[in-house]
Order: structure tokens, then C-alpha cells, then sequence
């Protein structure tokens, strides 16, 4: 029924013609019939058609009423007041287009802030019933002293056969195996991620392989051929989407491995190869390796309950001794994966909602200052029979309909640059969730718009619904009276750059604290330095021991090398190894690198005792070793390290002198730390933790990495060896920007919405004073008659707008002074009150909102007094 | 009927106008005509109010119309009542009842 009324009323709105028809139609009836009836009775047809007509009563009123019923009633006014608002809003364009863009930048931003949280919170996990995923760890006890373990492979296999009623199915994953390999496809070689996995893993999600098979058990037994899956993107982007590389056969880490599958789309997508590990490896079989074990429960298990399942089958599994009395802990996925993320989130959040309501704010300032101009449009409506309330809904229309015009542009630009936002987000989106304009975020961006219509529109309807009928009328077109008081364009601007100096000190305080980590001494200069990888792809056994050392005799010969070296895990490079040494009897735990001669000269590091390696070193039989300012102090607190021996590596230690000591290396940027560190000679045969099976970096010292210096880096290495693989010739600066990569980003994105709410703050401030010199030109002509000067006529205009902006700049340094708190995680060597950053803030503000106000104000100046006065 | 409310005045037409239909179609002109006779003219103060009323009852559902050609041949647009309509008319019925009842005691008391 109630759809009937409204096709009805549809038909109405489309076909109002039709209707209105109808109505004379069948009124002309009514009134033929009964003037026929009156003719019957004996009456003139002229006298019969005018008593029925007066029978019948005001025709016109008749169908008025009529057609409010059968026409498009409610709907109609909605589409009248839409139509209006259209024409309203396209007949003053500049402030349209002004109130748009703002509106534009806040829902965008808020639309990319929550297709962001959808992806990091509501919806971490796109897997079919991600409730039921857990990560599964075990805890020993050792004495007093709890330690988390990752279960073994041999754990994973008894809890599938003994508890099956508890878990569906259990998978274990390598995160530390997550590296950089080398994937040779015939013919073209390529760096690719490779996840490691047990069979199982791709069932606890839930999902299947897009193209060929999952990995089995039988693909984890030591000796089999590698069965490995691409990622989907990069069988797109690699392999064009052919089905045929299922059971191709490739090589990867130079050994042979077959291709039976494709990951399905959207899926762990950082990873372009996921491969079995060797389930019987020591490092399986043990309890801690570092892996991550997840598991999908039975439905309607909790974690709780899985554990107290899953902790006596652990606890009778063979590990070894001492192992026995394990706990198991099951956590659900859902909380692993959004832990650690509300800080960031919160702060984005806050410096989000700052710039909506800036923004808002801003716009019920247009749209109050426009009104002004249509106080006399709105008091004739009002004098013809619009009530309040209709006015007050036609306005209220204006604002909904800028608002949605805004968002849909926003949404449009978060649409296009969402990618880009996500690239440089500060956090670590789940592996499969990507952040998307799905319905969700959609539905968000409609809601968010019908809010800011309420936020920016009720108080301009309200004020401009109320003016009254007289005064407007009277002085038609001579804007007396103003919706927006010299007051009130104040305390906008207050608002607005009280706001806008909040989220610029947030945002400071990360620019500064940056800045203060860009200069971090790491203990050599990454300018310097350039670096190359390369490796030699025929798998043979000492095929590196030798390449190295020719390659970086052909290095050292290319014009503009001043030192060249090599070494294993470069400094800042992310990873490094640590091993324990023996001193005395006396155990510590170093760091442990192998380099080349070349090394330390290459990286400009000091020397300060004693002498760095030289070629012959690899072939002496005493073997040497160079150690740190650090070690030197800590592992040989009394004398000189030199000469002293030391044992160096785990088991099966082998005894070191020390041959020099230099200059200590950071580890990480940020809180100074560097570790003790113990530099072997690559190559060494008595070397304890050789990894000659490992591929060097090459580190060449340089004043500058030029084209030409690249293409002979890359030609040397392709020189050396049959088939070299050649991959990241960069600046040292590269390994530098990669560890403060998060920090980086966490500015770029503060930074860009701390300019967003400057700007839309300006933009607001702006705007009123143009406003108001517009609303005071008479009064400026009638000083500029009596003498002003233009200069002091700007400078009266000035002085309005600067008042509030001083106003709003104490009110905002108070309200940063507590809320910048939100950002204290996020410094380093920066306080929250930071007074080089306060300072810049202050400056900041002062100057651009001057600019912003001197900008509208130099046209008064521009007032021709006989004009303005001749306008009355 | 000059102190009957707006609303009243409402229930009592469309209760009447329901009345009219319950033995069958009936143009606008024949309802009207009907009205008169049933209620002895005293409803016929502008007959044209009729047409909005016919149009809101059709709103609610309460009423159908279609256009059809009279004896005449004439085109008239014909108005039928609903099952809806009919239910409308037994609940106005009986509280129309209840009322004028109750008035009725009042009077007689």
C-alpha cells in the first residue's frame, strides 16, 4: 500500500501535467453534470453553469488542494528546495567552490582515516569466521622466569592428531625466514619475498589456492624438491596470469623448486612466493625458532578452552629435556594483529577531527556571510507565505547538498590517493587487509556528510531564517543589517586558528623530532657511501669465497672510488647476527659481521689501536679478528685489547687474536645503542660461523653515486662471473631512510594534515575579512572622504582580523600545551613542549594569518570613495 | 456544523463518503449527489471539497479509482472501495456509535 502511494507520488513528481489533467478532468465533470441537472430543472445553461460553479466552491483552491494530495507533496518541496538549492549554490560560485574544496579536503581526509581503520581494525582479517583464527604459543617455566616460546613442528603435528575436536586445522609460518631471495625463472632473475610454511597454513585461513595445489606434508619431507605458490599479484604482473606455471619448474636460491599453485587474490600480498620448509630441520624440531604458529579452532571453541586442550599434548610431546612443563597460550589473531596500532590511530584520529571542524566551522562562516546577501531574497519568500520552518529546510537543503557535492569530490580524492596515503601510513596494515573504499567506508563518507550538513548548516539557518521581514525589505539591496557580525567573523576566526595551532604543534613536534633523528651520528657518514648487491647465481661451492675478492679489485679501479670493501650484513641493513664470545672464560654476547678487506676504509670508519684486515689474512694461520671501541671496552676492561685472544662463536669456538679496534657502528637510528661488535675475515677456513654461502654487499666510498659511477658498478660485477645477479645500487643514505622509513612516513602524513588544517584555517580567515571589507565599503568610503589614508584604511581591516587571530593562537598554545601529549610516543629527543617548535608555531601562524588577512583587506584600499557613497 | 472542527468534519466526510461506496463504484458527481440525499443536505457547503478528500482517502489506501465511461458516455473517473476501506468503515462506524451514545446519555441525564 504504501508502495502503491508512492508510485503513485513518483508518477506525480515525473508526470505532473498528467495529474494536474486528471484533476480538471474530472472536476469539469462534476460541474457538467450538475449544471446539466440545474438545466433539467428548467434553469438558462449560462445560469445552470453558474450556480454549479458557485455550488461547487473556489475552483482554483479545489484543485490546489487537490493536487497537494495526488501531486509530489513532501517529495516535491524536497526536490524544490533541492532545485533552488542548486540554482542558490551555482549563482554564487566562488563562495560554492570555496565551501566545496573545504568540505572536499575534510571528508576525504576523514573517508581515507576511516577506510584505514576499517582495514586496521574493524576488518583486520578477510578470512571466512576470522574469530575462530588463534596464534598459538608455548611458555616454559625456567624457575621463576616465564619465556614464550614458538611451538615446534612436532607440537603442530601431535595437536592435529590428539586434538582435532579443538582445532580445525594448525599451520606454522616463518616471519623470520620473511627475507629477500632470488627467484631465476629461465632466463631472468629476480629478487622476490618468500614465506616459509608448513602444510596447513593456507587452511587455517580458510582459503584455497587460486590455481593449482596447497602445500602437503609430503612437501615438507627433507629432500623433496621445493613445491612452492606465487602470490597473485606477482603471477599477474610476472607470469601475465598464465595458468601454465603450474609445474613449471624454476630455480630459487639457485636450487631447483616446481610451481604448483597461485595464493589466491588479496592474499598475504607482500609475499610474492610462499615455499615448504623442511619440517625435519634442528630448527623445526625445536621449541623457539621464531615462527608463528596459527591455527583455526572448531567453531564455537574459545582460546581459553583451546589452550587447556592443547597444553597436555604439548606437554607429552618428545623435545628434548626439560621442556616438560609447558603451558600452551592461545591468543586470538584478532588481538595480535590490532595490538600496537591505537596510538598511531588515535593521533590521526584527533588531527582528523581538528580539520572537520575547522573545516565546518569555516563553512558556516560562507554560508552565514553569503546569507547576508540573501536576507532580502529570504524576507520576500517569508512575506509570501514560507514559514520558518520551510525556510529554515530550504537552508538547511543548501547545506546537505554542498555537503554531499564536497564529500563526493573527497571521496573521489581519497578514492585516488588512498594508495598513496597507504603507502606512507605509519603502521603496519595486516598482510591481507588492504585498505579499500568498500560499502562500509562509503556508507561513512554519507553518514559523514549528513553530520557536517548538521555541524556547518543549522547555525547559519537558524540566524538567517530569523531575519526579520522590515529592515530587510526596506532597504533592499543596501545590506544594512549583516547575518555576520563584525563579532561574529571574530570569534570564527578565533575558533579556526585556535584549532589550526593545535594540530600545527602536533605535527611540529614530529617535524622536529625528525629532524633531530635525521642528524643522528650513526658512527659513519651514509653520504659517503654507496653500495651494490650482487651475487653469482651458479650455485657451485666456493664460487663467492673468489668472486668477491676479484669483484672488488675491478671496484676499486672505476674513476671516482675511493675505498672499496665488502661485507656481509651491513650496518643499519635491519639484521644482523649476533654469537657469543669467551674472554677469559668469561662468556658475552657480540655482534658478528664478516667483511672484506677494504671494509672499514670504504665506510670511513677509525681505526684506533692497531691495524684493519688485510688481503693476507684469510690465509695466515692464526685467525684475526678486528673488534669495536665498544668491545674492546667491555670484553677487555683492563689494557689494551691488541694481541689478546679471544673465542669466538658458539659450540664449536675457535680461538681469534685481536688485530685492531675501531670506531663503533650504531645499530639502530634512534636511542644511541650500539653493540659490542667482533668484524671476521670473510673467507676464513677457521671460521667458526662462516657463511660463505652468503652473498656480500659491496660498500664503496664515494663523493657522489653518479649514472656513470652505477652502469661501472653493474658492469664490473656482470665482469666477474658468468651469471651475476645485480640489484640495489644505492646511497648509503637509502639503508639510513629505510630504518626511519615509519618515522618518515608518521611525518609526511602529520605534516600533510597539520598544512591541510593551516590551510583551511587560512582559508577561513581569509574569507572573513574579504567578507568584511565587502559588508564595509560604505563606511570605508565615508572615511576615505574624510581623509583616511588607503595604508590605515588596510590597516583598520588588519587590525579586525588580527585581534581574533592573536585570541585564538593563546587559546591554541593552551589547548596544544595538554593535548600534544598525544604525540609524546611518537618523539624522539623532543619534548612534548618542545620551545623551538612552540616558537615556529607562533611565527608560523602570526605570518600566514596575516598574509591571509592582508590579502582581502589591500582591496579596501582599492574603494573608490564617490562609489561607494553613490551605492546608497 | 459551523463549530465542527477541521478533523472532525474530516472523519465524519470520509466515514460518509465510505458509506456511499459500500454498495458498489461511484463517480465523484454520484457521490456527492449521494450525500446530499443521505445527509439531507447538510454537508453540500462547497461540493468541490469532496475531490481532495477523495484523493487522500485514495492516498491512504482506503479507496481505488479508475476512469470509465458513464451511460452518458462521458469520461468519469470511478472510485471503488478497498478491503481496507471497508475495515476503516466498520472501526469508524463503531466509534461513531460509541460516541454519539455516549452524547446521547449525557443529554438524557
Amino acid at each position: 500500500m504504501i508502495w502503491r502511494g508512492l508510485v503513485a507520488r513518483l508518477r506525480g513528481l515525473v508526470r505532473r501535467n498528467v495529474v494536474a489533467d486528471e484533476i480538471r478532468d474530472e472536476m469539469q465533470f462534476h460541474l457538467a453534470m450538475r449544471a446539466s441537472e440545474y438545466e433539467a430543472r428548467g434553469l438558462s445553461p449560462d445560469t445552470a453553469r453558474r450556480l454549479a460553479r458557485r455550488r461547487f466552491g473556489n475552483l482554483a483552491v479545489m484543485r490546489d488542494r487537490g493536487y497537494d494530495v495526488r501531486g509530489g507533496g513532501m517529495l516535491e518541496t524536497i526536490l524544490q528546495d533541492l532545485r533552488y538549492g542548486v540554482r542558490a549554490l551555482s549563482a554564487r560560485r566562488a563562495y560554492t567552490v570555496v565551501a566545496v574544496l573545504t568540505l572536499a579536503i575534510a571528508i576525504g581526509a576523514s573517508t581515507s582515516l576511516f577506510s584505514i581503520i576499517d582495514a586496521a581494525v574493524l576488518h583486520p582479517l578477510p578470512f571466512p569466521h576470522p574469530e575462530e583464527l588463534v596464534s598459538i604459543e608455548v611458555s616454559a617455566m625456567t624457575g621463576t622466569r616465564r619465556s614464550d616460546l614458538s611451538p615446534s613442528m612436532p607440537d603442530v603435528r601431535a595437536w592435529r592428531e590428539s586434538a582435532s575436536q579443538i582445532v580445525a586445522h594448525v599451520g606454522m609460518e616463518h616471519r623470520a625466514f620473511v627475507g629477500q631471495h632470488v627467484l631465476d625463472t629461465s632466463g631472468e632473475v629476480a629478487r622476490v619475498s618468500v614465506r616459509y610454511v608448513s602444510d596447513g597454513a593456507l587452511e587455517v585461513y580458510g582459503v584455497t589456492p587460486a590455481l593449482g595445489r596447497a602445500i602437503t606434508a609430503d612437501d615438507l619431507r627433507p629432500g623433496a624438491v621445493p613445491a612452492i605458490l606465487l602470490g597473485h599479484a606477482y603471477w599477474q604482473q610476472r607470469f601475465g596470469a598464465s595458468p601454465d606455471v603450474v609445474g613449471r619448474t624454476v630455480r630459487l636460491d639457485k636450487a631447483p623448486a616446481v610451481i604448483v599453485g597461485v595464493l589466491p587474490a588479496g592474499f598475504d600480498t607482500k609475499m610474492d612466493v610462499w615455499r615448504p620448509f623442511t619440517s625435519d630441520s634442528a630448527e623445526n624440531q625445536q621449541r623457539g625458532s621464531g615462527a608463528s604458529v596459527y591455527a583455526r579452532l572448531r567453531p564455537g571453541v574459545t582460546p581459553d578452552q583451546a589452550a587447556r586442550a592443547l597444553t597436555p599434548v604439548a606437554q607429552r610431546v618428545d623435545v628434548g629435556p626439560g621442556d616438560r612443563d609447558v603451558v600452551v597460550t592461545v591468543k586470538s589473531l584478532y588481538d595480535e594483529t590490532t595490538a600496537g596500532q591505537g596510538a598511531t590511530l588515535t593521533l590521526l584520529v584527533a588531527a582528523v577531527v581538528l580539520i572537520l571542524v575547522i573545516a565546518c566551522v569555516n563553512v558556516a562562516g560562507l554560508l552565514v556571510a553569503r546569507g547576508t546577501a540573501r536576507q532580502t531574497e529570504l524576507a520576500i519568500r517569508a512575506s509570501i507565505g514560507a514559514s520558518r520552518m520551510r525556510l529554515v529546510r530550504q537552508l538547511l537543503t543548501e547545506a546537505l547538498l554542498l555537503a554531499l557535492v564536497g564529500g563526493g569530490v573527497g571521496v573521489i580524492t581519497a578514492g585516488l590517493s588512498l594508495h598513496a596515503i597507504v603507502s606512507i601510513l605509519p603502521l603496519s596494515l595486516p598482510d591481507s587487509a588492504s585498505a579499500t573504499l568498500n560499502v562500509r567506508v562509503l556508507a561513512f563518507a554519507l553518514a559523514l556528510c549528513g553530520v557536517c550538513a548538521v555541524l556547518f548548516g543549522t547555525w547559519p539557518a537558524m540566524r538567517l531564517s530569523r531575519a526579520s521581514l522590515t529592515p530587510s525589505l526596506s532597504s533592499a539591496g543596501r545590506h544594512h543589517g549583516s547575518a555576520l557580525s563584525r563579532r561574529g567573523g571574530q570569534v570564527l576566526i578565533a575558533i579556526e586558528v585556535a584549532l589550526a595551532v593545535v594540530l600545527l604543534a602536533g605535527a611540529g613536534l614530529v617535524v622536529t623530532s625528525l629532524a633531530r633523528l635525521l642528524h643522528v651520528d650513526v658512527g659513519f657518514d651514509p653520504h659517503a657511501v654507496v653500495t651494490m648487491e650482487a651475487e653469482p647465481l651458479d650455485p657451485a661451492p666456493g664460487v663467492l669465497r673468489d668472486f668477491y675478492p676479484s669483484l672488488l679489485s675491478r671496484v676499486r679501479q672505476l674513476p671516482g672510488v675511493e675505498a672499496a670493501g665488502a661485507v656481509d650484513m651491513l650496518p643499519l641493513g635491519g639484521t644482523m647476527s649476533m654469537t657469543s664470545v669467551l674472554v677469559d672464560r668469561k662468556p658475552a654476547m657480540v655482534t658478528v659481521t664478516h667483511v672484506l678487506p677494504g671494509f672499514f676504509e670504504a665506510l670511513g670508519l677509525r681505526v684506533i689501536e692497531g691495524r684493519p684486515f688485510a688481503d693476507a689474512d684469510r690465509s695466515t694461520s692464526t685467525s684475526v679478528v678486528v673488534i669495536s671501541e665498544r668491545a674492546a671496552r667491555d670484553l677487555f676492561p683492563s689494557g689494551s685489547a691488541l694481541g689478546r685472544d679471544m673465542l669466538v662463536g658458539g659450540r664449536q669456538a675457535t680461538p681469534h687474536r685481536v688485530i685492531g679496534v675501531v670506531g663503533n657502528v650504531q645499530n639502530w637510528v634512534g636511542p644511541s645503542r650500539s653493540e659490542p661488535a667482533v668484524y671476521l675475515a670473510y673467507g676464513d677456513p677457521a671460521d667458526p660461523v662462516s657463511t660463505l654461502s652468503t652473498p656480500l654487499k659491496i660498500v664503496v666510498r664515494t663523493q657522489s653515486l653518479t649514472p656513470a659511477l652505477a652502469d661501472g658498478l653493474r658492469r664490473a660485477a656482470e665482469s666477474v662471473g658468468p651469471r651475476v645477479f645485480v640489484d640495489r645500487i644505492r646511497p648509503g643514505t637509502d639503508w639510513f631512510d629505510d630504518r626511519i622509513v615509519t618515522e618518515h612516513h608518521r611525518t609526511e602524513l602529520i605534516g600533510l594534515l597539520g598544512a591541510l588544517g593551516l590551510l583551511l584555517a587560512l582559508v577561513g580567515v581569509a574569507s572573513v575579512t574579504a567578507y568584511a571589507v565587502a559588508r564595509r565599503t560604505r563606511e570605508i568610503g565615508v572615511r576615505m572622504t574624510f581623509g583616511a589614508r588607503p595604508g590605515q584604511v588596510v590597516r583598520t581591516m588588519m587590525a579586525d582580523a588580527v585581534r581574533p587571530v592573536v585570541v585564538g593562537l593563546g587559546a591554541g598554545l593552551i589547548g596544544a600545551f595538554f593535548a600534544t601529549r598525544v604525540v609524546a610516543s611518537f618523539l624522539f629527543e623532543t619534548t612534548v613542549h618542545d620551545p623551538a617548535t612552540f616558537a615556529a608555531v607562533i611565527a608560523t601562524m602570526i605570518m600566514s594569518a596575516g598574509l591571509a588577512a592582508w590579502l582581502p583587506a589591500r582591496r579596501a584600499a582599492r574603494v573608490d570613495p564617490v562609489v561607494a557613497l553613490r551605492a546608497e | 456544523m459551523a463549530t465542527t472542527n477541521s478533523d472532525q468534519l474530516h472523519g465524519t466526510l470520509d466515514m460518509l463518503v465510505l458509506k456511499t461506496l459500500q454498495d458498489g463504484p461511484l463517480h465523484g458527481y454520484a457521490i456527492a449527489v449521494r450525500l446530499e440525499r443521505l445527509s439531507r443536505d447538510v454537508l453540500s457547503v462547497e461540493e468541490g471539497s469532496l475531490y481532495p478528500a477523495l484523493y487522500r482517502m485514495e492516498a491512504r489506501g482506503w479507496l481505488s479509482s479508475k476512469w470509465a465511461v458513464t451511460e452518458t458516455g462521458r469520461r468519469a473517473r470511478v472510485y471503488t472501495m478497498t478491503r481496507t476501506g471497508r475495515a476503516q468503515l466498520t472501526a469508524e462506524t463503531k466509534s461513531w456509535a460509541r460516541l454519539t451514545t455516549a452524547v446521547q446519555h449525557v443529554l438524557e441525564s
